[in-house]
């Protein structure tokens, strides 16, 4: 079952209060990132029904959202998720060899994850950073300036890290 | 060096954070605007400036805020847009980053204007890191006294809130920005009522980018009048560009909008030149929704005068043979580049974005996107340039949102200029799938040879 913890609890009523009395369906947002990054990256049918129970809205009000915006996955993820940007500026600079090379070196194609459950690749469309291509995006930050080391040592780091993360 | 009024702090070491801000001379403009000037007085002054809303539709933004509905009784809001999405423009990212107190400032002046007690950042989902600026930012201005209840003895009570967006282009559009800050899926509204009378939670709202914002800022610490002096015409003040694709620095820019396309691209002060030695093709001077212009365009109006970096000088010539200031996103492609392929992203970025409310945007982005798909893969009729031409024709206009213009004015301004290049990828389609057209000759830029 999915239930916030103590902390994402606090931080779930942080943003409610943010809204005027009654308006509260106005933190839909920022509370499906938050049960993403809370439960396992991606947004299930149960807890997207978590979600609107918490928001007294009624589920179909939270689908809708969920499937308009990219960022909320419907299906499960890697741990790492590759999103690069394809759109022109970083086309220019050469975001189809970094797509390549990743789709090469992880054997998967975009949208598709690693079997080992690590990695993702994403193809996105312009993240705002135009004058720092190719990039993608990596969790919370950018990674930008890619080059085919680059990618390497972003693949190495990822896989140190759930190394020492288990 | 040109005058910088936004960005001249912004290396300063440690100017993110309050102290170093406020040592620097921030936060003077709320201390003049709450005690001597009353909220009137301020939108007077915005007037005055003659600042024009930076996001790309360049409205001016002192009218803006003058349209403000005042119900009894009815809380009003102030809106930030950093939903910052146009291909090619990064420059309120930038900002936000390296000097998030002077858009903390300027929203709590403009609140102060607009009688807002409860201000909203809507930013886009992907900075997610920059919420965290922002939000440091908030608590440190309201440790100090600049927000939260009677800041500075004035009365005026204000709480700035980031909302985090979650990845739609479509939600920089005022109304879907509006729905998507009420827990919606970001589908623009039907206009009017205007945001000014019915926005968010149906109260009055006004909602402006991130760097009118932060303009707000100078306009009060130096007056209206003194601020409209900065610049040509109407193009006042100073304007943020963000600069990419193939040139030797790419990087965001406050310019005062007198300098040339030439100086901006190939001085040192800016762009630095195209990179690698090569020669400049093309250049799309203001996001990508705004018509991409070939070099001799770009440089000099079709009237053989020096194109300037201003909103007058850019879209001189209309789209025939000009472009638009839009949000400043200049990107600029070498000889190597090709059109054909980068119509194709940014027509699959379109179709991708549009929310899918109107049949003509949700249909013709996915044609044109297929059609440019098979030109650049070599797979195209001649025949498709014109259909492509009828499409955007369909779209342009045809919306309840400007993402339809936006989807459009690309494509249009692609083949109105690279015509002879879209027909090369027919003609020459083996040869198009292992080299690029280079430069070799343009359209006519004045006769436009398309069909119907």
């Amino acid at each position: 079952m999915v239930k916030f913890n103590e902390t994402q609890q606090a931080e779930f009523n942080r943003l409610v209060a943010r809204y005027p009395e009654g308006k509260q369906k106005s933190a839909l947002l920022p509370v499906l990132h938050l049960a993403q990054d809370s439960f396992g990256g991606w947004l299930s049918n149960e807890t997207m029904d978590y979600v609107a129970e918490l928001l007294n809205i009624t589920p179909i009000e939270v689908y809708e959202v969920a499937t308009f915006y990219s960022m909320y996955n419907l299906k499960p993820v890697g741990k790492y998720m590759f999103e690069v940007c394809q759109t022109g500026p970083c086309m220019l600079r050469g975001s189809d060899d970094i797509v390549a090379y990743i789709k090469e070196k992880l054997g998967i194609k975009p949208g598709e994850t690693t079997a080992d459950g690590l990695f993702t690749l994403k193809t996105v469309e312009c993240l705002g950073a135009c004058g720092y291509a190719p990039m993608m995006q990596l969790g919370k930050h950018y990674r930008e300036h890619l080059t085919k080391d680059k990618v390497d040592s972003i693949i190495d780091e990822c896989r140190k890290n759930a190394a020492a993360n288990n | 060096m040109g005058v910088k009024l936004l960005l001249e702090k912004a290396h300063v070491e440690g100017i993110r954070y309050f102290d170093t801000y406020r040592r620097e001379g921030g936060y003077r403009s709320v201390e003049k605007a709450l005690k001597t000037m009353s909220p009137e007085a301020i939108v007077e002054e915005v007037k005055k400036s003659g600042l024009r809303g930076r996001g790309g539709a360049g409205f001016p933004a002192g009218m803006k805020w003058s349209f403000i509905a005042k119900p009894e009784g009815v809380p009003r809001h102030l809106v930030c847009n950093a939903d910052e999405s146009e291909p090619g423009t990064f420059k309120d990212r930038y900002l936000m980053e390296f000097i998030p107190h002077l858009l903390i400032e300027g929203l709590i002046v403009s609140s102060f204007a607009l009688g807002s007690n409860a201000t909203y950042i809507y930013i886009r989902g992907e900075y997610a890191w920059i919420v965290d600026i922002l939000e440091q930012a908030i608590t440190e201005a309201k440790n100090n006294g600049f927000l939260g209840k009677n800041i500075l003895g004035s009365g005026f009570d204000c709480e700035i809130y980031v909302q985090r967006g979650a990845g739609a282009y479509i939600c920089g559009e005022e109304t879907a920005l509006i729905e998507s800050l009420e827990g919606k899926r970001g589908n623009p509204r039907i206009k009017p009522p205007f945001p000014a009378i019915q926005g968010v939670w149906q109260r009055p709202t006004v909602v402006n980018n991130v760097e009118t914002l932060a303009a707000v800022v100078p306009i009060i610490n130096m007056g209206g009048e003194e601020y409209a002096k900065i610049g040509v015409g109407k193009s006042t003040g100073t304007k943020l560009i963000s600069a990419c694709g193939n040139i030797n620095k790419p990087g965001v820019y406050e310019i005062d909008m007198t300098i040339s396309v030439e100086e901006f691209i190939y001085s040192d002060e800016y762009c630095g030149g195209i990179a690698n030695g090569k020669k400049l093709k093309a250049c799309i001077p203001g996001g990508s929704s705004v018509p991409i212009l070939p070099a001799n365009l770009l440089l000099k109006t079709a009237k053989g005068e020096t194109r300037y970096m201003n909103y007058e000088s850019l879209s001189d010539g209309g789209f025939a043979t000009g472009s638009m200031m839009g949000s400043g996103g200049f990107i600029v492609f070498d000889e190597d580049q090709c059109i054909v392929k980068n119509t194709y992203t940014l027509a699959r970025f379109y179709r991708h974005e549009s929310c899918g409310q109107c049949s003509p945007c949700r249909e013709g982005t996915g044609w044109m996107e297929k059609l440019l798909y098979r030109l650049d893969k070599g797979e195209g009729k001649l025949s498709d340039i014109d259909l492509l031409w009828d499409i955007q024709r369909k779209i342009e206009g045809n919306t309840i949102c400007p993402l339809g213009d936006a989807a459009a004015w690309p494509v249009a301004a692609a083949i109105r200029h690279f015509r002879d290049e879209f027909e090369w990828h027919v003609t020459n389609a083996k040869e198009a799938q292992e080299r690029n057209y280079g430069l070799a000759h343009y359209a006519d830029p004045i006769h436009v040879p398309v069909a119907g």
